[in-house]
């Protein structure tokens, strides 16, 4: 009896034991199953120690809800701010500041360039319903009482810079921005002067058209720009011309998105105690190429002074606050768009009205480099196209801009940043597999009115 | 869907190394690591066509959708043709025959 209780527990000593080599192999098993789980593992852990005011940042992270910034595939290098570079922009000399009516619409309004363009631009609303209605809710956040307003006497604790830039991010994201970067404002992105009344007064119908226009002097100089962007509509873009009658809806819907954002956020700053302006299409008072470049949300594009997204190109549009809410800003980025726009040029052969210049290089303009781009011959086709209502083909057929997400067009965009050679072959991909060209019938949802398109021209 | 369609991507590289594991094994050493290395050639480039294809035509892109099943499509057959030569499942009924009669 004794004897088999022994046998029995010497067996079950041996169905336990285990062997030297097991021992080490389970051991690096959970050993690399840790590391494994800690490198993969969501910040979700570290964050859920958080509580109260002192956000806790998940370190090195874009922001808690988006802890990657998405640059959809491409290669991203950071680049300089500073007095020669803004981003991959080389500035040659003194970037000298706008006056708003020297724009291209501004054009328009005030019969610089021709009579129909006028009209043309002071009836898009009519010949566009969808378009109208949307900038009729623009109207209701353009006074200046929504872009700025008194701030809160009782500046409330914040984290610090770095801390309350990944809250900002969130916020942004929250508030449904597709993207959103930080940037050191540079001052010669503030307009000179702003046009009293505004272009949107004149496109609303809120003014007469024969009401004189005012330049008013901008003295703001705020040191940080938080910069938002709302993608346009990637099927209604494959189901579109690019210049027919949903053109300059898809601009309006993403200007009323982004200026909803950046004056629901720069009243949340204001209600922190610091200054912050919301600067969108109803109300600017800064050109929002620069500020996009500084930050860090593109590089510019042949298109002239259009800036490109790694993910989604220049199919964009976006609107900004600036403010002295202590912020860290982020680095301009470099992802190959100067070497690809380049060689592909696209858009210039595209482009309905050739405004998109051929020129190998950026050339001088304004103290900086860029292709320069005839954006009078731009506003004039836009104004007065009567296929549709404005147009907007460079984004429609941009290899950068015009692709839904799957793994090979993010493969592609990897291709596309690493330089010009590369970049040929994506063109030529591009270009075999009929990207951008095409009208895909089945996304065509909106109405048209074809008899409306007309430009009427009062005698 | 694309976690099913990942599955059956591997079920279907195993199933092909089943196949022709019998006739890989060669008298060179380098004969049997080209077999093994077209096989796996063909079996990317054939599962990239697909994923390809199946992606441009669900969003409607006609002229790529075409354009894959044709370039995707036409490397995975030559890539099939070959090695269904190399490894005598097609092309070796002719030589028995010949050699029966000689």
């Amino acid at each position: 009896m004794s004897v088999n209780l022994g046998d029995k527990e010497k067996g079950s000593k041996q169905d336990f034991s285990v062997s030297r080599r097991g021992f080490l192999k389970t051991g690096v098993t959970a050993a690399v199953m840790g590391v494994m789980g800690a490198i993969t593992a969501p910040s979700k852990m570290a964050n859920a120690a958080s509580t109260s005011l002192s956000y806790q940042p998940s370190e090195g992270n874009w922001s808690k809800l988006r802890p990657k910034a998405n640059y959809g595939g491409a290669s991203v290098r950071s680049a300089e701010h500073n007095d020669q570079w803004l981003g991959t922009s080389k500035i040659t000399g003194e970037v000298q500041r706008f006056d708003e009516q020297d724009g291209g619409f501004s054009l328009a309004i005030r019969g610089l360039l021709g009579e129909k363009a006028k009209y043309g631009y002071l009836t898009q609303g009519v010949r566009a319903p969808i378009a109208l209605s949307l900038g009729f809710t623009v109207g209701f956040v353009s006074g200046p009482e929504a872009v700025d307003g008194p701030v809160s006497p009782t500046r409330l604790p914040i984290p610090d810079p770095e801390q309350m830039s990944q809250h900002i991010k969130d916020l942004a994201y929250y508030l449904r921005a597709d993207e959103v970067g930080i940037g050191k404002m540079p001052s010669f992105a503030y307009y000179a002067s702003t046009m009293t009344p505004p272009q949107g007064a004149f496109a609303s119908g809120a003014v007469p058209l024969d009401a004189p226009i005012v330049k008013t002097p901008v003295t703001a100089s705020l040191p940080n720009v938080i910069v938002v962007a709302v993608e346009q509509h990637l099927e209604t873009y494959l189901a579109s011309t690019g210049y027919d009658g949903i053109s300059n809806s898809q601009s309006v819907r993403c200007y009323h998105a982004s200026a909803n954002i950046a004056v629901i956020m720069a009243q949340y700053i204001r209600t922190l105690g610091y200054n912050a302006r919301a600067q969108h299409f109803g109300n600017y008072e800064a050109v929002m190429g620069p500020c996009l470049i500084a930050a860090g949300m593109g590089e510019l594009t042949r298109t002239g002074d259009c800036v490109a997204h790694p993910r989604f190109g220049f199919r964009s549009k976006v609107a900004a606050v600036t403010t002295d809410l202590p912020l860290a800003p982020d680095k301009p980025i470099d992802f190959g768009m100067l070497d690809f726009c380049r060689v592909c040029k696209k858009c210039a052969d595209e482009c309905p009205s050739k405004a998109i210049t051929l020129d190998p290089d950026p050339v001088p303009y304004n103290g900086y480099l860029r292709w320069n781009t005839d954006s009078k011959k731009c506003t004039e086709f836009r104004c007065s196209n009567e296929e549709g209502v404005n147009c907007g083909r460079c984004i429609k057929v941009c290899p950068w801009s015009s692709k839904e997400d799957s793994w090979f067009h993010e493969a592609g965009i990897w291709i596309g940043s690493q330089g010009q050679a590369s970049s040929r072959l994506l063109k030529s991909i591009d270009d075999m597999f009929g990207y951008g060209t095409e009208v895909i019938d089945k996304y065509k949802w909106w109405l048209e009115w074809p008899e409306l398109y007309k430009i009427q021209i009062p005698s | 869907m694309s976690t099913v369609l990942i599955f059956l991507a591997g079920i279907l590289f195993l199933a092909g190394v089943l196949f022709i594991k019998p006739r890989a094994k060669q008298d060179k050493t380098w004969k049997t690591v080209i077999i093994w290395a077209l096989y796996v050639i063909f079996f990317v480039i054939a599962s990239i066509g697909v994923s390809f294809v199946y992606i441009n035509a669900s969003v409607g892109h006609v002229k790529a959708t075409s354009t894959a099943i044709f370039l995707f499509g036409g490397i995975s057959l030559i890539l099939a043709v070959v090695l269904a030569r190399v490894l005598g499942f097609i092309g070796t009924k002719r030589k028995a025959n010949d050699s029966l009669q000689a």
